[in-house]
């Protein structure tokens, strides 16, 4: 990192940049981009660029080892794994469950979470009392004990791994949302625009959403990278998602039998799974810099 | 990178010095088992350490030789039947228990009419329920009544079946036989944390005459690990002595540290797949016969068997172990390996364009899972459901669970009763209950000629086949990964010999 | 101060007691306890009779209240697995994972403390580069994953540490960092940021003015206002631990409550599992009383609050 002495551009830039130039000119949300995007561009391109099919097993070719090993071959870039499938191509449509675990988790809980923080933070009062008391007793209950219950219960599968983590991660959305709502609803457009007759419902999407977005980016992005992470977890507890799907979690969790004589098995969805999850740690880290330089989202 | 850095060359390197064990020092096994033992009471559990414990910690009455499969006299000095459901025992005098209770016809009679009763809620009731009760004739006589003709009594009372110092279990129970075990056996109890750890060490003054010798290692420590990886690793860094049921590709590349000896051996665990084929079941499709075979062929077994269980193992074409009384292969219906004719049967069953499958499975995951991609490969749409081994039960038995990847152990017993009259004879885990199968099984477990028992078996085996309620797979093999200075032999009952045991 | 204790105080409770009903019909509402404690080979109308005896054929609402006063007399019922006393199945199991989380803790408070204030007083160097490099890689790598190297690194490798139980101090090393390392990152950030917006206040360009060094600048007066939500977050990151901890006792064998808990949910031994959930929550819920009041009281201006 010889350039690394160089000052940030930001910090010299003017206030006044368009937000894509001040975006583009962060290095953390461009070395996020490039990660994510090629993991995304991977997901999307998974049934163009693998070279088998991700379920086809041949028990007679187990563990062949990746092409950087004396025995490697190049029908199997990434070699085999333990039941003889082509380890290159399970990590490529693998690239599509973590991402839609990821999304998807983001997704249910961004709109609880932020329907709560919203309604919390512009109404205040008792409203604001009984929404900060439910995220109090959220987060009083421990994320994975609660979803390990459940998923046990009702059965490990992609549905209910990402109902259940939807359901359950929604208070940092919550909780920064409603801050950031309270900060932004005092200002005097907000007050324009309630004194100009729009009703609560407009108000609340038409001005305050669009100014709070910046801290829902931030927490999105963070919350997104915890989600793959927790499915990780599930899958290396046995009650994830269920084989034969490809998720990176779940390839980890398959392959620490084999870890410490076939690293490479473990190590592969590992890579992976940690650079998707630097990805888009990178660029949180990087919108956050941006749009809310306090460091507070 | 760490990958290349630590490849197994390198690990092998980094073991090559190693130093003198603290365990081979001061004569004591240090073993490791993955599955919590919810009671050290032999009656009480259903886990295979249950059973290891069993036979370490107390005695049965009568024994049978593993080698050469023969019973001799253990607690009870001779047996006989006196009528087709009384036998008659001579007990052993001079045998005391752990804390000093001399044992005679009392105990006996005391530990099988309590585990017999079914208000004390034994768990394993599939190796008590023939059992009516249990007298007292003199101090060092007893007759046992079973409920019906049961010739195998000889061999249970052999095994799951040990004797408990009847003034002790009538204070304590099961709870307190948990929490402080006494038997006669050749280890003592002398610390249980329970959900972490056994400590056993060797009965000085155990009983002479024993078909077990007196143990040569001293103190045996049985220590949970729930994760094989965590097994593996500190048997690799000298942290325990012995393992077992190592996966058979971890065990095969333990071969090369230069510490270890790996040991493998087929076990009476036979694997197969179960169908619920009842009127409730969670899958209609599988009444359709034709479907079940399809499910049948599309499994390729022998492949399997050779690539994911290893050495020694077994192929099987019906679902008991081959030296159980009763097993027989002979005249049932095979279904071999066939893709194109299972697609055919499911073809015409009207499943052309394939069905969904949920398949159950609580252990061998591997194998699970590539019976799961055989079934996908003929156009089944199968799922993986991994789980614990009592919720898989409770599925299954509630008939919310159709296709499940079964394993049984039999118990280590010698005999069919044991083993598929489990899953076809019309009681619990049987969801298809087939009046005729039924009828077979009843009748081998009661017979008394070992002729007609044999016949009945047969039929019932191979009527099993014929409508295709199972598909009988493997017998599994159990890999075990020991100091190489630690002299021990597996058995196909997959019972660690402590008291064999010794340092070389 | 009084008042804002005893508020404090009945809001924490009032979470305990919609925590503790969350936790009860989740369990009740997935499953039939009956069947659960029926246990292998039970008959129907042996399922009817413990329905009867146990009161499972009550309304949910009667057996939660039921349940809670029985709670509050101590009592936690019988473990349907281990058929032994739930309290004393946790009070045995309570020291470790208490152990493990307190250490962790301590672990990422000396590496996220120094990390952060190095970052914020050389913010935008290469050394705020590095910290926030170690920050980030420890969010992205699942902790199983990073504990599994950690026992090849040391144990297998270097043999400097056994690999699982917990007899000696040894025994906690790993465990410690492979928990700990993952709760760093987001303390490493509050401390710098806290430390960037101190050292950027009047307060500290006056004291740096007064021609105070600038050692005793950073300690003195930055580190000790920085510390503040630290000090908050901290108390929220144990409660975390102790239930995120599941993980690492099963891969290290550690007999704690997090491996309790995960044998009592695949067991469907519900006691357990909804005893542990309970007393997870309670304990978090205790932690943030007691961070709120160490916060109200280093920050006389958040006690209006």
């Amino acid at each position: 990192m010889s350039d690394a002495v160089v000052l940030p551009v930001e910090t010299v830039a003017p206030k006044t940049r368009s937000v894509t130039a001040r975006l583009l000119s962060n290095r953390s949300v461009v070395a996020g981009l490039i990660l994510v995007g090629a993991v995304v561009a991977i997901a999307v391109l998974a049934p163009l660029l693998a070279p088998h099919d991700p379920y086809t097993q041949d028990l007679t070719r187990r563990l062949v080892p990746p092409i950087w090993h004396d025995k490697g071959t190049w029908a199997n870039p990434l070699g085999t794994d333990n039941l003889g499938r082509d380890y290159l191509s399970r990590l490529l449509y693998g690239a599509r469950i973590s991402l839609l675990i990821g999304f998807s988790v983001m997704l249910i809980s961004g709109l609880i979470g932020t329907s709560l923080g919203l309604v919390a933070g512009y109404f205040g009062g008792r409203v604001d009392l009984l929404i900060s008391f439910l995220i109090t007793a959220r987060l009083a209950m421990p994320v994975v004990l609660v979803a390990l219950a459940v998923v046990a219960m009702v059965g490990g599968s992609l549905p209910v791994v990402i109902l259940t983590l939807g359901l359950l991660k929604w208070d940092r959305f919550a909780v920064v949302m409603r801050s950031a709502t309270q900060q932004v609803r005092s200002l005097d457009y907000v007050a324009a625009a309630e004194a100009a007759g729009a009703s609560r419902l407009r108000v609340l999407l038409g001005e305050i959403l669009p100014n709070v977005f910046p801290h829902l980016i931030v927490v999105a992005t963070v919350e997104a990278g915890s989600a793959i992470l927790l499915e990780a977890a599930l899958s290396f507890l046995g009650l994830g998602v269920q084989p034969p799907l490809p998720s990176w979690g779940l390839m980890i969790a398959e392959a620490k039998n084999f870890m410490f004589f076939s690293f490479w098995l473990i190590g592969i969805p590992g890579t992976a799974l940690a650079l998707l999850v630097l990805g888009i740690n990178l660029l949180g880290d990087g919108l956050r810099d941006v749009f809310a330089p306090e460091g507070r989202a | 990178m760490l990958g290349r850095s630590l490849t197994a060359c390198a690990l092998i390197a980094a073991m090559a010095a190693m130093p003198a064990y603290a365990a081979k020092k001061d004569n004591s096994i240090r073993f490791a088992y993955d599955q919590v033992l919810e009671n050290i009471d032999p009656y009480y559990n259903n886990v295979r350490l249950g059973v290891i414990m069993n036979h370490s910690v107390w005695d049965t009455l009568i024994y049978r030789n593993p080698k050469t499969n023969e019973y001799e006299p253990a607690l009870a000095t001779s047996w006989k039947w006196i009528d087709d459901r009384t036998l008659e025992l001579e007990l052993r005098q001079g045998v005391k228990f752990h804390n000093g209770e001399p044992f005679d016809a009392d105990d006996v009679v005391f530990t099988l009419n309590f585990v017999a009763d079914p208000a004390n809620k034994a768990t394993a009731q599939q190796n008590i329920s023939w059992l009516e009760k249990a007298e007292k004739v003199d101090q060092y006589k007893v007759r046992i009544r079973a409920k019906r003709p049961f010739p195998a009594a000889i061999e249970y009372l052999a095994g799951p079946m040990p004797m408990h110092p009847n003034e002790y279990y009538a204070k304590v129970g099961p709870k307190g036989m948990n929490e402080k075990p006494i038997g006669t056996g050749p280890y003592k109890v002398v610390q249980h944390d329970i959900g972490k750890v056994i400590r056993l060490e060797a009965n000085k003054d155990y009983w002479e005459g024993a078909p077990k010798p007196k143990p040569s290692i001293d103190k045996i420590e049985i220590r949970m690990i729930p994760d094989r990886q965590t097994q593996v690793a500190e048997m690799l860094s000298g942290g325990l002595d012995l393992i077992m049921n190592v996966p058979v590709e971890q065990a095969e590349q333990l071969r090369a540290a230069p510490h270890l000896a790996v040991k493998s051996g087929l076990t009476m665990r036979i694997v197969f797949i179960l169908f619920n084929a009842g009127e409730n079941t969670p899958m209609p499709a599988l009444k359709d016969i034709r479907v079940r075979r399809a499910i049948a062929h599309a499994i390729d077994k022998e492949t399997i068997a050779r690539e994911l269980v290893g050495e020694g193992v077994r192929v099987l074409e019906t679902v008991c172990f081959p030296s159980q009384f009763g097993c027989t292969d002979e005249g049932a219906m095979r279904y071999p390996y066939d893709p194109e004719k299972a697609k055919a049967l499911l073809a015409e069953a009207g499943y052309k364009d394939g069905l969904d499958l949920e398949f159950f499975s609580y252990r061998e995951r591997q194998q699970a899972e590539a019976m799961v991609n055989y079934l996908r490969a003929v156009g089944i749409r199968a799922n993986l459901n991994f789980m614990q081994y009592a919720a898989m039960r409770e599925l299954h038995r509630q008939n919310k669970a159709a296709v499940t990847h079964q394993t049984w152990g039999s118990f280590s017993i010698n005999d069919v009763s044991a083993g598929p009259s489990a899953y076809f004879k019309g009681i619990d885990d049987d969801m298809t209950k087939d009046p005729e199968v039924i009828a077979y099984f009843e009748k081998g477990d009661s017979s008394v000629d070992p002729e007609e028992r044999k016949e009945a078996y047969k039929r019932g085996l191979q009527l099993v086949n014929e409508r295709a309620y199972a598909v009988p797979l493997y017998a599994l093999t159990t890999y075990y990964v020991a100091d190489k200075d630690l002299e021990f032999e597996p058995y196909p009952d997959e019972l660690p010999r402590f008291w064999e045991m010794k340092w070389k | 101060m009084l008042l804002y204790t005893l508020k404090r105080l009945g809001l924490a409770l009032l979470v305990a007691a919609f925590v503790s009903i969350v936790a009860f019909m989740l369990l009740r509402l997935s499953g039939d306890p009956a069947l659960a404690i029926a246990g292998e080979g039970a008959r129907d109308e042996d399922i009817a009779l413990i329905r009867q005896t146990y009161g499972l054929d009550r309304p949910l609402i009667v057996q939660y209240l039921d349940w809670l006063l029985t709670i509050l007399s101590g009592d936690f019922g019988e473990s349907l697995y281990f058929k032994t006393d739930v309290a004393g199945l946790i009070a045995e199991k309570l020291p470790v994972t208490f152990l493990i989380g307190g250490l962790s803790l301590l672990f990422a408070l000396a590496l996220s403390v120094p990390l952060g204030v190095l970052a914020a007083v050389f913010s935008g160097t290469w050394i705020d580069r590095i910290a926030l490099a170690i920050a980030v890689a420890g969010q992205a790598l699942p902790n199983f994953f990073f504990a599994l190297v950690l026992i090849m690194l040391f144990s297998i490798t270097l043999r400097w540490l056994p690999v699982s139980g917990s007899d000696t101090w040894a025994h906690f090393v790993m465990p410690t960092i492979a928990l700990g390392y993952y709760i760093t990152p987001p303390m490493m950030r509050l401390v710098r940021a806290g430390m960037i917006e101190v050292l950027g206040s009047d307060y500290i360009r006056t004291a740096r003015a007064k021609g105070l060094s600038s050692l005793s600048v950073i300690f003195k007066h930055g580190l000790r206002n920085a510390l503040v939500p630290v000090v908050a977050l901290a108390a929220v990151q144990l409660g975390f631990l102790l239930g995120g901890s599941i993980v690492i006792e099963t891969i290290f064998a550690l007999d704690g409550l997090g491996y309790l808990a995960y044998q009592s949910i695949t067991h469907k031994d519900f006691p357990v599992t909804q005893a542990v959930l309970l007393l997870l929550s309670l304990i978090y819920v205790l932690l943030t009383l007691v961070s709120d009041l160490l916060n109200a009281f280093l920050d006389p201006r958040m006690r209006v609050a």
